[in-house]
């Protein structure tokens, strides 16, 4: 079949159109990041569409902004049944009481089965909120669902100590069900660019921000994070190519957020001190992310990170003990690797 | 001003190791921390306390089997400490304790600020707080890293978008702290001994309410229950990446990037 003909007969497709306005339904609450739909928001939706085939229910979308109900298209593109829009000067940055405002009237109408919203600062924040508001349930930071088909329950995964096991939460007796759910833990849907529906105009009243914001905190400097306690270390060893390739683990570091610490022979290279030493000698971590290079990785460093969650080594020396213990090896000269590396996350 | 800060334990994970192949989880030894972030609420309050004239009430953030870290806060300055007991209690989700939790505070004569941590350091919940502030009424500030009280306002700093900003709010107002924002001080030596002894000026600081009494038993039903637990797969170390520097590199940066979105 010619593709364009094809092109043709799918963007004659009907608009799509709800049939079962009021009563159940589940919901996504969208996260808008400098003007676009936030991927999260995207697997939302995904991870809805899974539930609500399942439940016989539809999937609506709820979009709070200022002038960005164009992107309402982008809901239904990735498998919204109906969207609900709230277009309002008031609504342009995320604030709670406006957004609270509009989301319990809405929720206390439309009385949805399931709620779904992203785990970052704006769900994180409306959802207790909401859920309090409406004796609803609440699963946080939730990484995957099932549905107990029988009672109409959706069963989330939730990450117990950064993930080391997972507990599975219900709320058999609540609704809504309300989830949040972590960015990235979730497949994205597949966008049907053909899909396209009108979406509803929610009337907006004005609401005030209980919090006022005064002004930057100028003087404000956070109290430093102890090593022990850093989520991020990138450590550097004698093998990390000199001065130039400890100025590459500097950038690394500032580029992902985290600590720079080193081995011991980092410390008698006089680029580190004595307190930023990994080793059972000196201080031991237990970081999500610890990035070792040009650090062979004798058994006392070995041991100082052996509770870290993840662990990345560059070494030129394929027998050094470090990729025992890694997770990821490159064995390459860190001053090689180190700038495409940064280069990679720039990207 | 009446300040209350919400407390919680939990069990110190590096006494702990899961073996995910096993299905279990060891606990090879038992020792219980306050939650770090309800630590750096307690240390604001205390804080706030050094500064004005304040009274810093202690309350639990989930049943507890034991007083202790309600004696901990008393040791290290607050004022007084509610211990919630009760059978009815011992279930109690996040969403029960609120109940209990607003009771409790209104039978405290109200408060100005509560003071809790963002998260819990196990579960990563972090709904108590902002639970507490719908059912209070109040205003919420979530995640602060500082916490002050001035001219009968709440102010605090937050970090949105990259930057610092001072915030402020009317009373009542809900806090959260963020894990880290404040180091916890060192407990007082003759408080921590009169504390356990029930002697001295902190001799009656720690009372024992039945949560029964606080609100109707239906209204500690959990909202939410578990069903299991799921173990990742057992960890694979010493894989490697292969090709040019600028392949390994693309590789690193994605396992990374997948790493840190977690």
């Amino acid at each position: 079949m010619d593709a364009s003909y094809l092109d043709l007969l799918m963007a004659q497709q009907e608009e799509i159109t709800e049939e079962a306005a009021g009563g159940g339904g589940v919901w996504v609450v969208a996260d808008v990041v400098n003007g676009s739909i936030a991927p999260v928001t995207l697997e939302g939706i995904g991870a809805a569409r899974t539930l609500a085939d399942s439940l016989g229910a539809y999937v609506y979308g709820v979009l709070l902004g200022a002038g960005g109900a164009d992107l309402a298209q982008t809901l239904y593109q990735a498998g919204a049944d109906g969207v609900r829009v709230a277009d309002d000067a008031g609504l342009s940055e995320f604030a709670l009481e406006p957004y609270l405002h509009v989301l319990a009237d809405l929720f206390e109408a439309e009385q949805p089965e399931v709620v779904i919203l992203a785990a970052t600062q704006q769900g994180q924040e409306l959802a207790p909120r909401l859920a309090q508001r409406m004796g609803g349930g609440l699963i946080e930071h939730v990484t995957a669902v099932t549905l107990d088909e029988a009672t109409r329950t959706v069963q989330g995964a939730v990450p117990i100590y950064g993930g080391q096991y997972f507990e599975i939460l219900a709320c058999p007796e609540a609704r809504p069900q309300f989830l949040t759910i972590e960015p990235g833990t979730f497949p994205a849907p597949f966008v049907d660019s053909y899909r396209k529906g009108e979406p509803t105009l929610l009337d907006v009243e004005p609401a005030t921000p209980a919090v006022r914001v005064i002004g930057p905190a100028e003087d404000f400097e956070p109290p430093p994070v102890p090593l022990k306690q850093a989520p991020v270390i990138v450590a550097a060893g004698r093998q990390v190519g000199g001065e130039a390739g400890f100025a590459l683990v500097q950038q690394l570091a500032t580029a992902l957020g985290g600590r720079v610490a080193g081995d011991r022979g980092a410390r008698d290279a006089g680029w580190i001190e004595a307190g930023q030493v990994v080793d059972v000698r000196g201080v031991e971590v237990a970081p999500e992310v610890y990035v070792a290079a040009g650090i062979r990785g004798d058994t006392f460093h070995n041991a100082a990170i052996e509770e870290a969650g993840f662990i990345l080594a560059i070494h030129p020396d394929p027998h050094a003990p470090i990729f025992e213990s890694a997770d990821l090896g490159l064995e390459a000269e860190p001053q090689d690797v180190l700038p495409a590396l940064l280069e990679a996350l720039g990207d | 001003m009446r300040i209350i800060v919400i407390l919680g334990r939990v069990l110190d994970p590096s006494g702990i190791v899961v073996k995910g192949s096993a299905g279990r989880i060891f606990v090879n030894r038992e020792e219980y921390l306050i939650q770090p972030a309800d630590a750096c609420a307690l240390e604001a309050a205390l804080r706030i306390k050094d500064g004005m004239a304040a009274e810093v009430v202690a309350l639990p953030r989930s049943p507890l089997p034991d007083d202790d870290i309600l004696r901990q806060a008393i040791a290290r300055g607050a004022d007084r400490a509610i211990y919630l007991t009760g059978p009815a209690l011992k279930a109690a989700d996040e969403a029960a304790m609120t109940g209990v939790l607003t009771a409790a505070i209104e039978r405290l004569g109200g408060a100005d600020l509560v003071l809790i941590g963002s998260t819990t350091l196990d579960t990563g919940q972090g709904q108590l707080g902002l639970r507490l502030a719908e059912a209070l009424g109040g205003a919420q500030i979530t995640g602060a890293w500082q916490v002050s009280s001035a001219d009968g306002q709440v102010q605090a700093v937050l970090q949105r978008n990259g930057r610092y900003v001072a915030v402020e709010a009317d009373p009542p107002v809900v806090v959260t702290l963020l894990p880290g924002a404040r180091k916890l001080r060192y407990p007082d030596g003759v408080r921590l001994i009169n504390v356990y002894r029930g002697v001295g000026e902190v001799g009656d600081a720690l009372e024992a309410w039945d949560a029964a009494d606080l609100v109707d038993e239906a209204a500690l039903t959990p909202l939410v229950e578990s069903r299991g637990k799921e173990f990742a797969p057992e960890r694979e170390r010493g894989v490697r990446a292969s090709g040019t520097p600028a392949e390994m590199a693309q590789a690193a940066a994605d396992a990374l990037r997948q790493r840190m979105r977690r």
